[in-house]
């Protein structure tokens, strides 16, 4: 039995434990937003949060998982509560197919908790890993830089805190990053 | 008897005043004809358009939405006739129905950039009719004179009086629908041509948007497959005794392509189908290498006695090529593409006795049917497709082998299943672009005028491919199977000998204003199975053309902007464009040190793109720093999804130029994930400025048309940073 915290959620699965997390979320959980893309770490379309980082899910056996926060498209933002990203993906029109955004939108998202304010050169090197077939690079870069000048990642709460999980527990402790 | 699962609310846009939402699901076909499920005291008008009594405009989407923004565009139009805004509608996805087939291709698909241009009247049409339908009614209700109902903002207003559609919607439907009601005016446009942010960003945005392979059904088994590593070899023994005492695996079936493992879990049956053990037939592709098929193109190049088939002949051919001031002859190759589409291939099937529920993103509803009817054994009216958004098309999701699959290892196994590909088996199992090798002369005059035009070109065709994967699904129920078999096989040999293929005639020889011209191709086919590949025919020729025109114009000693303007009075579109990225790229300006544009101009689809590649050499490395590009593409719907699907097309097509090539070894595809068949990322994307030529001529192509100029764009700025004229794909400096 493996347990963690996925979007803010304590839940338990039993399964293999070399299954990678991505299916897990997506079959098990039924959190359809990430994607599968490559199963070899090398698009980033199933870019999740594991305690803050962004990670690739398809290589990430469920094993590695134990105790861990996981975050999901699902946990970033909804329709009716949007992280200033999406707002700002949105805004932008950046989706064509769309296929890769919901990946492209947790790397973005991590860097930023990071680095409200990431340089040109921050940008690239935390999303190069992350392939848009459709080519929608320059709205992404532009989508990013709109809200780290705005300051508005750095007001959102949920980027400002600490998460820890006890899998005894599993109780999630939300401290103010100081 | 069926709910309709379909009708999921995945669209709940935030953003704009109006919004009250958008819902993606799909129609079903339903009774009286339409195509879709009747709905309650909704007027019916036709099978695009639903108003429900609660004041709902649904919209049944023809076309895939792939990426291309085809959502976006057609609601537009909708909107515009209707006087709704296009935030308030919901749209769905089509299911299967007669009405819903493209007007121009006569089958319901999305392909060749035409859903724009074929159903810009349409569409409007029904919108307007529509519109025509809710005022008389209205008229009639509240016994005003038609003149004094107005339609404005999805209201119905009658002096200072306003309803909604919802209140008319009972007379309405008991009323006869106009025909051939007025059009707006381009002048009364105010959603056509309006720069909003596309309708579905915001599913795509949070994940909401289902594509494919988020179908979920009860009871559902995943299932892999192993195929042939030369594709199309037949199975001639396996052995899955092992596979089958893996972990969770419930069933192996053997399919027409390979073996299927039926798990609980997605990763079971990955795992468990590395276990099988397979021996596959001999194919004459086997025998094949992309040495041998190289130097095989080469031969048959050289051998003048293989006259191959003639795409084109106009003014005396290529008879009086000697005559002129100047000749000029070159040869070019380009390689074999996969498409990589960002979804991998998938279809989930759920099978109910003699029915089934097919969801797969498809850009062809008909030919995923066609394929689970045939494949699956199941009646027509017994299939029910559940058309998803499709991560990625480019061409790639117009077969039906998916479905193909899925159905057959459904049937098999008696379970509901989802297949997936694997990347692996997407890059090894697709049907590629085309290689081909390609011979151009031509022959100037003093002046600097083409005289003559001559090309011979060698390769595979596509549509032997096609008709082989088409035929089968598309053929009517009244041919039997054995028939239909037989008449695909014909494919092959028909455009192998007796008819041109016309893809390989596109794009290279209609842009200039050339007297004489002569096309020939060669049918030279290893057999590695190939297909319609963003821009098709356009994505190679594009760069012999363009990179070509670039050599006669430095041959002339003429600078390659004159000399094309002064070879294309015939092509006002090209012009147009050609010159608006001249101006806009600063042609002939001073550009910063180690810099160099190079020009490429293209018309396809109906469109007319020209573009300026900025390139600096370091090593042998080539960097593209900015591409600027105009596009004439007649009236435009969303001036954003233009500018952002010529852009996709310089990416789609600067992956290609730098990196694109599969190549094969003893018959077997050699590039297997992204490591080997590396995408263009962030790092290496050029800045990219799109201008539009304005006009009010019919809309045309946008999907496909900005991909073709950017390879030779980039070639001939290649060439003036590094005096290498790079004439094989991809580019690599030497
Ligand atoms: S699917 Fe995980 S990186 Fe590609
Ligand atoms: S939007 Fe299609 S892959 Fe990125």
């Amino acid at each position: 039995m493996i347990n963690f915290q996925l979007n803010n959620s304590p839940v338990e699965v039993d399964i293999d434990p070399d299954t990678p997390l991505l299916w897990v979320v997506r079959d098990h959980f039924k959190l359809k937003g990430s994607k599968f893309g490559c199963g070899m770490g090398l698009c980033g379309a199933c870019t999740m949060h594991l305690n803050g980082e962004a990670v690739r899910t398809c290589t990430l056996p469920i094993s590695a998982v134990q105790g861990a926060v996981i975050t999901s498209i699902e946990g970033l933002g909804t329709p009716d509560n949007l992280h200033p990203l999406q707002q700002a993906w949105v805004e932008h029109s950046v989706p064509q197919c769309g296929y890769c955004q919901s990946g492209q939108l947790m790397s973005a998202s991590a860097l930023l908790a990071k680095n409200p304010n990431p340089s040109d050169d921050d940008i690239v090197t935390a999303m190069n890993g992350n392939i848009c077939r459709c080519g929608t690079y320059s709205k992404i870069k532009s989508a990013i830089k709109s809200v780290s000048k705005s300051g508005a990642a750095a007001m959102r709460n949920k980027e400002s805190m600490v998460e820890t999980f006890d899998p005894a527990t599993a109780n999630l402790k939300r401290e103010a990053n100081s | 008897m069926k709910k309709s699962s379909m009708t999921r609310r995945l669209f709940l846009l935030s953003t704009g005043a109006a919004a009250t939402g958008l819902i993606v699901g799909c129609s079903t076909a339903g009774p009286k004809g339409k195509g879709y499920s009747a709905i309650a005291g909704a007027f019916e008008p036709n099978s695009f358009i639903q108003i429900t009594p609660d004041h709902q405009v649904i919209f049944y989407l023809p076309s895939s939405e792939m990426g291309q923004g085809i959502l976006d565009g057609l609601t537009t139009l909708i909107a515009e006739e209707l006087r709704v805004q296009p935030t308030a509608i919901d749209v769905r996805q089509a299911s299967l129905h007669q009405d819903y087939k493209n007007p121009e291709m006569g089958m319901q698909a999305t392909g060749g950039s035409n859903a724009t241009r074929a159903q810009f009247l349409p569409l409007r049409q029904a919108a307007a009719d529509t519109a025509a339908a809710i005022r008389n009614a209205a008229a009639k209700q509240l016994d005003q004179p038609l003149d004094k109902i107005l339609l404005a903002d999805g209201n119905v207003v009658v002096g200072d009086k306003s309803y909604g559609f919802g209140d008319f919607v009972a007379v309405a439907a008991l009323m006869p629908v106009p025909e051939n009601s007025p059009l707006r005016s381009p002048a009364q446009f105010d959603q056509i041509g309006r720069e909003r942010p596309r309708l579905d960003a915001l599913d795509k945005s949070t994940g909401t948007a289902e594509f494919g392979i988020d179908a979920e059904v009860e009871n559902l088994y995943r299932a892999a497959v192993v195929r042939s590593p030369v594709l199309g070899a037949a199975l001639e023994s396996f052995d899955a005794s092992a596979a089958l005492k893996q972990s969770g695996v419930v069933d192996v079936v053997q399919i027409k392509s390979g073996v299927a493992v039926v798990a609980q879990s997605y990763w079971q049956a990955r795992k468990a189908a590395t276990s099988l053990e397979l021996k596959w037939e001999k194919t004459e592709l086997g025998s094949w290498s992309s040495e041998s098929i190289y130097k095989n193109f080469t031969d048959s190049l050289n051998d003048s006695s293989q006259k191959g088939l003639e795409c084109c002949n106009e003014g005396e051919g290529d008879k009086l090529l000697n005559q002129s001031e100047t000749m000029v002859a070159a040869d070019y190759y380009a390689p074999y593409l996969a498409h990589a589409t960002m979804e991998p291939l998938n279809c989930t099937v759920a099978v109910e006795g003699d029915s089934c529920k097919i969801y797969v993103g498809t850009q062809s509803v008909q030919v995923s049917a066609g394929a689970a009817v045939y494949y699956g054994d199941f009646d027509a009216d017994k299939v029910k497709m559940h058309p998803a958004f499709l991560g990625g098309g480019f061409g790639r999701r117009s077969l039906g082998d998916d479905v193909a699959e899925a159905v057959a290892i459904a049937k098999q196994s008696g379970r509901n299943i989802q297949l997936v590909w694997s990347r692996e088996d997407d890059m090894s199992n697709d049907f590629y672009r085309p290689a081909a090798l390609v011979r151009m002369q031509a022959g100037v005059s003093k002046q600097g005028l083409i005289e003559t035009w001559a090309v011979r070109r060698v390769g595979p065709n596509i549509m032997g491919h096609m008709v082989d994967a088409w035929l089968e699904v598309l053929a009517p129920d009244y041919l039997n199977k054995g028939f239909t078999d037989w008449l695909s096989k014909l494919g092959h040999p028909l455009f192998n000998r007796f008819v041109a293929d016309a893809s390989n005639g596109d794009g290279i020889y209609g842009d200039y204003d050339t007297p004489n011209k002569a096309v020939r191709h060669v049918t030279q086919d290893p057999g590695l199975r190939t297909g319609f590949w963003r821009s098709v025919g356009h994505s190679s020729n594009a760069f012999f053309k363009e990179s070509f025109i670039d050599e006669l114009a430095q041959r002339a000693g003429i600078d390659e902007l004159q000399f094309r303007l002064a070879n294309m009075k015939n092509n006002p579109r090209l012009t147009e464009a050609t010159e608006l990225v001249a101006a806009k790229a600063g042609w002939g300006k001073p550009l910063p040190e180690g810099h160099f544009h190079g020009l490429a101009t293209h018309s396809s689809f109906g469109s007319a793109v020209a573009q300026i590649a900025e390139v600096s050499i370091k090593g042998t490395q080539i960097i593209v720093h900015k591409v600027t590009a105009a596009i004439h593409c007649g009236m435009v719907v969303n001036p954003e999804i233009v500018r952002d699907q010529v852009e996709g097309g310089i990416m789609y097509g600067l992956t290609a130029a730098l990196y694109g090539e599969i190549t094969l070894v003893d018959g077997v595809v050699q590039q297997s994930n992204f490591h080997n068949y590396p995408m263009l990322r962030m790092a290496d994307a050029p800045e990219v400025e799109v201008h539009i030529v304005e006009s009010q001529e019919h809309p045309e192509g946008v999907g496909e048309p900005g991909l073709p100029p950017l390879a030779p764009a980039v070639a001939n700025a290649v060439f003036k940073a590094s005096g290498q004229r790079l004439r094989d794909l991809p580019l690599r400096l030497g």
